[in-house]
């Protein structure tokens, strides 16, 4: 067995959610490792984005474990288990960054006000510091000039920038980003795409569920195929792509390539 | 008699002035009242925890739906008979009052935390942020320009609701022209003047929730 130097950072043991009788994650198991960039994909209604609630904690699981570094943060309802150390627990959430593709900036507050709330409310920072650290974090992002504005005078790909930016404020070890470039124009999903890869040079670990598959091809350690709620095959961007090792995932990305052929190439 | 006379009730100024003044607290006091309480109601119900619902939701239809006036002769008849103790006039109105508009102001604020997208809260979550701190600086600072105008209506409604400690002779502003009609048998210029007062009262109110509203629109952008 590998010791805990070798353990992965996330791991998802089993995991079930339901919606009432309707089964939308059957099961799954996957691992992270510190510093991998994971994409699932997947037709829509396959449950990627259930994955990364879950995940995230904003959704109850019904059966089996999300563990954070070994340490179990979300335990099925549906199975008693001895209670997790409360601290170990706080400590581990906030280890958990996520971008949602609807942005979900706070819109009366600014850009800057956005990156500070949470490092001052949460990790009890000094106004003066969580502002250095939001200036910072926003140059990251290339909004440093945005810093006053309220989001609804940002671009989409900037709200979505300054949403990274807020989620990074947290210091988190993982981030999930759900298709995050999904509601933007097209000509602004490059520069929230080049942000990602920014983050993933820097040894992010990511969570990412894009229908972008040259980010996939790029960006991914390992892509996820996921259907009906289950894992269907789990490998490297360029197998996945040329030799896909399933039939479904095949005939997913063939529909995939086909669509995107007449308006973009796949990268 | 065809004729209006103001000069006869004119004399009485000073009275009218002393009920304004009663009007004012009995408002004041109220309105405090019926904003926290409301607020406290208003969470409760948004809860969904059935300990906090029911009795929330029973406390808002109870107030909502039997008339003020009974409320406040039950609190200022009532209450000593079933516990001894008794409120004088001013604080029985005062607190009938408060609970009557705190339902108001209840259903107000849960309508408006509702109108509050739930992908706010949700941000606020994955950030860590705990329930105290996601409504004090996410949702309750965008539910406030929502529930503001309405809000405003209510407060003046409020207002001119204290009219009704009338009933247990809390000397308020109506209160006072009541007693001044009689005594000058010139109810009908006794009672323009009360109005024109209790209109001088709430219309700096209507303002002031014009202002806060276009000063919020303005902060936005």
């Amino acid at each position: 067995m590998a010791g805990p130097a070798s353990q992965p950072l996330v791991v998802i043991d089993r995991m079930v959610k339901r919606y009432g009788a309707e089964t939308v994650l059957d099961g799954i198991s996957l691992s992270v490792s510190a510093g991998q960039v994971m994409v699932v994909i997947g037709p829509s209604g396959s449950g990627k984005s259930t994955l990364l609630r879950c995940l995230a904690r904003l959704e109850p699981i019904q059966q089996g474990r999300i563990l954070i570094e070994g340490v179990a943060v979300s335990t099925g309802t549906e199975e008693s288990s001895p209670a997790p150390d409360a601290a170990a627990l706080a400590r581990l959430r906030h280890e958990i960054g996520m971008v949602f593709q609807s942005f979900n900036l706070f819109p009366h507050l600014t850009v800057l006000e956005n990156v500070t709330l949470a490092p001052r409310r949460v990790r009890g920072m000094a106004p003066v510091e969580a502002e250095a650290l939001a200036i910072e974090l926003l140059r990251r992002v290339g909004l440093e000039d945005k810093r006053d504005v309220h989001p609804a005078r940002l671009s989409g790909g900037q709200q979505q920038r300054a949403a990274i930016a807020r989620a990074l404020a947290m210091e988190p070890r993982i981030m999930l980003f759900d298709e995050v470039t999904s509601a933007l124009d097209p000509e602004l999903v490059g520069e929230v795409l080049k942000t990602m890869r920014g983050l993933a040079e820097q040894g992010m670990t990511m969570l990412v569920v894009t229908h972008e598959m040259g980010f996939a091809r790029d960006v991914a350690d390992d892509v996820v195929f996921m259907d009906r709620g289950a894992i269907v095959e789990r490998a490297p961007p360029d197998r996945i792509f040329s030799a896909p090792a399933e039939a479904r995932t095949r005939a997913f990305l063939e529909r995939l390539l086909e669509r995107e052929g007449g308006s973009r190439r796949a990268r | 008699m065809g004729d209006l006379r103001f000069g006869q009730v004119i004399g009485y100024l000073p009275d009218l002035l002393d009920g304004v003044v009663v009007t004012l607290c009995l408002s004041g006091v109220s309105v405090s009242l019926g904003l926290v309480l409301g607020l406290a109601l208003a969470l409760a119900r948004y809860s969904g925890l059935p300990v906090l619902n029911w009795p929330a939701y029973a406390f808002i239809e109870f107030f909502r739906t039997t008339p003020p006036l009974v409320q406040i002769v039950w609190l200022y008849y009532g209450l000593p008979a079933l516990v001894g103790h008794d409120l004088d006039a001013f604080w029985s109105a005062a607190v009938a009052l408060g609970l009557n508009i705190a339902a108001f102001f209840a259903e107000i604020f849960r309508a408006g935390i509702a109108g509050i997208d739930r992908t706010q809260w949700q941000a606020a979550r994955v950030l860590g942020l705990g329930l105290g701190d996601t409504l004090r600086f996410v949702i309750l600072p965008q539910a406030l320009r929502a529930v503001l105008p309405p809000t405003g209506t209510t407060v003046i409604y409020l207002v001119k609701g204290t009219a009704l400690a009338t009933a247990i002779g809390t000397p308020e502003l109506l209160r006072v022209g009541q007693l001044i009609a009689l005594e000058t048998f010139r109810p009908v210029e006794t009672l323009t003047i009360v109005a024109i007062a209790y209109f001088v009262l709430t219309y700096p109110i209507a303002l002031a929730f014009q202002a806060l509203e276009r000063r919020m629109a303005a902060s936005r952008i």
